[in-house]
Order: structure tokens, then sequence, then C-alpha cells
């Protein structure tokens, strides 16, 4: 897994790529919790994400739940197939805010 | 004293001899009433050993303020005990200084010369010996080793080893490379130097120390010899309780007197190598070696017991906590086991849990209402260990208590959801699929919250997959959970956890078995009762990995009037 973040507008974005898996999620679970802690509102672009397993999806659970209790906005960007393919197996599409696009995720704001 | 000369290696006259005028000092300070003019006389006759003297008494240990310049008033200085002490030493080394093989490390002798002389002192006095006397005999103990191997260089090379063995075990070794050992030397040698006969005595029984005849300064050798042996760097806690148990038996000195013994040997060891003109390694004390936790000097020196100890002790209480935690564990395993149905509870049904870890984040359960139907349910909990297991725990509680109540798997899911959430740990969450299945009918009502696809497959291997169809319970509150129904009459019904499709298969162990890879294993388990086959698809399963990374569960309803062709 890979990682680099930076601002957009008023999100703070996380862009992940390569498998995220038991080994990566504590990563990954720390600087979604370390952005949500700031009072910033979170974006994960997925677009460049191989493999994603279940200790990814929880981490991001709980990002979302996060977000959720403290008025934030958390939202998924551009999932890969392998992650669609995830989310949708598990439903968890139905739970998560995604976009098919930065500009879609940035516009739903204005 | 008549040695057997002829079978013996060394003879008397192979030994080094000290010059006449320490040979004359040595006779004198064994006399009851020497007088320190004649003493005088005759180390002033060596011109060697009177500047030796000299240097000694003016060195910065005596701490005197005025310089002593006559080898009279040196001689008063040291008195008669320091100055045998320092002419056996000037004796020792003058013999060794050009002789010594090369293998043999002369300091480290010292050391450990010094150190028994300084234990036996320790000893002596606990014991109300003469200290001075039994500092003598420590001081020669090994001298008879040292004297062998400068003897007989062509052994030279068993040195190292011979300075690790542990006392009895190097005795026997001696015989076998020397045909003597260093006791008798050392008497010899005691002999030719002309010491006090119960030293002489002392240093040629001392590996006898259950000799009846034997005097206490031979059995206080023994000890010395044990409590040097604490300095090998072979030595272990067994040396030490080995140590610990002869000063017992044999002088009934008891481990604390030992304990407080060891820790005052380096300051003496220093002291007594600057009153004897002798360069030993700096003796690190206790506080030392315990603050710089410098391992290597621990091994070769003082603390060495200490840190065994502390080690030991260390490593006891990891292993009590670790035993204290498999019990809980094990405790916790059998909660989670007690979780699980006990038997099957009719032919049509069967499951099999298998933990990657001690406990579980998969589970299932089937139990029968009042009206014959059947409750059955699959979960996996996310994430692995205790918290999982507990959440497990909690699931399952409420799917075994409410299901009694609410006769409708998407109501009761409902339920269970919002219990969840109520008390939810953030990003922690079950997939789960229910079902209510009715062995009269074969009918099936069942829900799918975000798990892995329930598979029904039909006579004729027509397979149909149950997606889920709400997410994970857990999450969000206030969920709805749809029912599909599904009837049982012409196949069977598979659930199973990620761990089944997400292992490797053994041929591509780097790509993940699938759905695919699940449903060769289903047609391999071929025809039999819901048991057989499911132990014979995970025994598959099982046996492709060498260890497991995730558990395993399955969960097979084999409606009984089926003819189960599809494989």
């Amino acid at each position: 897994m890979k990682f680099s973040t930076r601002s957009e507008g008023a999100y703070q974005l996380i862009a992940l790529s390569g498998e995220i898996d038991l080994h990566h999620s504590p990563q990954l679970r720390e600087e979604i919790l370390k952005t949500l802690k700031a009072k910033q509102n979170l974006l994960i672009e997925l677009s460049a994400v191989e493999y994603i397993d279940s200790s990814g999806i929880a981490s991001m659970i709980e990002g979302l739940q996060l977000a959720n209790s403290s008025k934030l906005k958390f939202a998924l960007v551009n999932a890969s197939q392998a992650v669609m393919q995830v989310l949708q197996l598990a439903r968890l599409d139905t739970i998560f805010p995604i976009y098919p696009s930065l500009e879609a995720a940035l516009s739903q704001d204005s | 004293m008549a040695y057997p000369a002829a079978l013996k290696s060394i003879r008397p006259t192979d030994l080094p001899m000290p010059a006449q005028a320490a040979i004359r000092i040595l006779q004198h300070c064994s006399q009851a009433h020497s007088d320190s003019n004649d003493l005088a006389r005759i180390a002033g006759s060596d011109p060697q050993l009177a500047a030796e003297l000299l240097r000694v008494v003016n060195s910065a240990f005596f701490g005197l303020s005025k310089n002593v310049k006559t080898v009279q008033r040196a001689v008063t200085v040291l008195g008669r005990n320091t100055l045998r002490n320092l002419v056996l030493c000037i004796s020792v080394r003058s013999a060794l200084q050009s002789e010594t093989p090369s293998e043999i490390d002369i300091t480290a002798y010292w050391e450990e010369a010094l150190r028994r002389a300084v234990s036996a002192r320790l000893l002596g006095e606990l014991l109300h010996l003469d200290g001075d006397e039994c500092f003598t005999a420590g001081l020669l103990q090994d001298f008879g080793l040292l004297v062998m191997f400068v003897v007989l260089p062509q052994h030279a090379s068993a040195w190292q080893k011979m300075c690790q063995l542990d006392p009895d075990t190097r005795l026997a070794e001696e015989q076998t490379i020397f045909t003597m050992t260093h006791t008798e030397v050392g008497a010899m040698l005691g002999e030719a130097w002309q010491l006090p006969q119960t030293l002489v005595d002392a240093l040629n029984h001392h590996h006898a120390p259950d000799d009846t005849e034997q005097t206490l300064l031979s059995k206080l050798l023994y000890c010395v010899d044990w409590i040097a042996a604490l300095y090998n760097r072979a030595a272990s806690t067994a040396t030490l309780e080995r140590c610990s148990a002869i000063l017992a038996t044999h002088l009934d000195i008891s481990q604390q007197q030992l304990e407080a013994l060891l820790k005052q040997i380096p300051a003496q060891v220093e002291a007594a190598a600057e009153a004897l003109g002798l360069n030993v390694s700096a003796q690190a004390d206790l506080e030392q070696i315990l603050r710089d936790s410098n391992l290597q000097l621990a091994a070769a020196n003082l603390s060495y017991q200490e840190l065994t100890w502390q080690l030991e002790n260390t490593i006891k209480e990891r292993d009590h906590l670790a035993a204290a935690l498999n019990r809980e564990l094990e405790l916790a395993r059998e909660v989670q086991r007690s979780l699980l149905p006990a038997a099957a509870l009719q032919p049509s049904i069967a499951a099999i849990n298998i933990a990657a870890g001690q406990l579980s984040g998969d589970f299932y359960d089937y139990f029968s209402l009042n009206d014959g139907r059947i409750y059955f349910n699959l979960g996996d909990v996310s994430g692995k260990g205790v918290n999982a297991a507990l959440l497990m725990a909690k699931t399952s509680s409420l799917f075994h208590c409410l299901g009694k109540h609410i006769d409708n798997p998407g109501e009761l899911l409902e339920a269970i959801n919002n219990e969840l959430c109520e008390t939810s740990v953030y990003g922690m969450f079950v997939t789960l699929i229910a079902g209510l299945y009715s062995p009269a009918t074969g009918q099936i009502q069942l829900v799918n919250a975000g798990h892995p696809p329930a598979l029904l497959i039909k006579k004729g291997a027509q397979i149909s997959q149950f997606s889920a169809s709400a997410p994970p319970l857990g999450i969000i509150p206030n969920s709805r959970f749809p029912e599909v129904e599904l009837t049982l009459t012409e196949g069977c019904l598979y659930l199973y956890s990620d761990g089944l499709t997400e292992s490797c298969e053994n041929d591509t162990p780097t790509t993940m078995r699938g759905l695919k890879g699940l449903l060769k294993l289903i047609a391999a388990a071929g025809q039999g009762s819901p048991e057989e086959k499911l132990n014979s698809i995970m025994s598959a399963a099982g046996n492709e990995q060498e260890t497991l990374h995730d558990d395993m569960t399955m969960l097979l309803i084999q409606h009984a009037q089926s003819d189960d062709h599809h494989a």
C-alpha cells in the first residue's frame, strides 16, 4: 500500500494505491483518525487500489462512524473495480457516500 | 615426600624455583616468631627483590606520606603476611616471565588467582581461620595448573577450554592430558618452595573434601574452586546452585553469606592487586555493572550471578504471565465453544468452525423453535483476537436469545443490529447470514447482512447465489434486512466465511481460492451426509495451507428428501 495526502477544497484527501491488507490497515486507520480528529473533512481516493481486505474496509468504516458522530464529511472517491466489488458484495455501497470523481465529490459541497 | 616420578610427567626438578632470597623469606614468614630485621636483611641481599619491595610499598595503595627508602622500613610497613604474599607473587611472576605459552592470558590468570585469594580470605574470616594464610593458599591453589602448562607447553591449546570447566570436570581433564593434576603439582611446588606443611597438605588434598581426614583449609580451597567457577564464561545458574550447595555442605556457609561475600570480592581484588603490585583489569562493582547493563562485563565479573538471577526471574515471570494468559484464552475459547450448538440437531444440518488463532471471530448457530422450524446463522466479526471474540459472543448470544421470540429473520437482524449499534466500537462490525428453515417443507427465509453469498446448489449442479441485501450489523442503526425465500427440496444450502475463499490453493500459493475454488472443493466432496461433506471440504481446504491465516467456518443444510446429484 502507498498513500499520499493533500488538501482539496474543504477536504483533506488521502489517495491510496496497491494492496490494502492486515499489514497496512493500521497505518491507514491511523491516517484516517488523525485527519478526522483534526476536524477535517475527509475524502479517500481509491482508483489505484488493487485489493482491499476486511481490515481495510474496517478502517474506512471506523472513519465513517467517527465522521458521522463528529459531524464531519467522509466519502470515497473513484473507487476501483476491486474496491467496488468488495463494497457491493457486503452492501457497504449503501452506507458510504461514493463519488465517481473528485469533481463530483467537491461539487457536492457547494 | 616421595613422588612416583617415573609415572609422572612433571618432576620437582622441572618446577620453576624462586630466587634463594625469596625462599628464605617464605621460610622465615612461616615461622611463628620471625624477626623483621632478619627479613629485611634477607630481602636486602637480593637487589631485584629489594627494588620490588620498595616499588610496591611506595605505590599509591599504601598511601604513605613519605617515600620509603630502606628495605627495613618497607618490611615493617608491609607486615609479615603481605611480605610473604608479595614475595610469592614476585616469585611466580619471575618464574613465568619468559616461559609462558602465548595461549595463556597471564593477566586473566592473576585476576583469577587474586579472586581465589580474596575469596579464601573472606571464607577464612567467616570460619575464624587465619585470613592471611587462607589468602596465600587461594593465591597458590591453581598455580599448579599454570606450571603444568609451562613445563609441558605442547598442551597449551587446551588452556582456554580447561579454564571454562567446572572444578571437578577440570580435574579429570587434567588427569587425562597430563597424567597428573594441579593438586599434586601444587603440593610439590609448596614443598620445593618450603611453604608451611598445612598449606602444602591443603593444596594437595583440596579436591577430596569428603575425606574425613580433611582439614578445614583444604575444604575451604575446594569451595574457593567453586566460587572461582562462577566467573567462568560457561557458568550458569546451575553452577551457582552447585556452588551454593557445596558451601553449605562443607563449610556450613549459607546462601546469604555467599551473596554477601560475592559482593565484597571486586573491591578486595583491586586492593590486593595494588598491594601486590599486580595488574588486573578493572574490577567493576555491582552497581556500575547494573547501571551500564554491560552484559559482557557482567559475564566476566561479579554480577554474573546477579544478572542470571534477574534474568531467570524475568523469564519465570514471563512464563508465568504467558501461562496465565493462555489459561484465560483457553477459558474464553471454552465459552466460545459453548456458544456453538453442542450436537447435530438433526441429520439435515451440520457446521464446522476452525479457528486460526486461539479465539475465533467466526461463529455459527442453529436451534429449533417450538413449531419445528430451525433458526440458523453463520457470521464473521471484523478483525481478529479478543475484541472480535467478544463481539462474536455478544452477537451470537443476542441471536440465540432474541431468536426464540422473533420468528422472522429480517426483524431479528434488525433488532440485533440496533442492539449492536447502541454499544458499538467504531470499525467493528459483523457480517451475518441468518435463516429460518422448515424441515417439513424445505422452505427457507434467508437474510444476508454484508456476508459472502450463500450458495444453493441444486440437482444438476445448478448454482444460485444469495448475496447480501443489507450492510453488515453494527454499523448503521435502523437498517432494513430484506429476506429472500427459497426452497431446498432439490439441493443443498452452503454458508461459509471468507476464510474459505480468501485462503490460497496449494498449487497457486499467491492466488486466492475464490468462489470457484470453493465450488471445486464442494464438488469434490461428493455424496454423503452434511457432516461427511463438510469434513471432506474443510480437511481439503485446511490441508492446502501450512498455517491458517483466517478462521474457516462452513454450514450446510441438506434437505432430507434431496436427491443430491449436484456433484
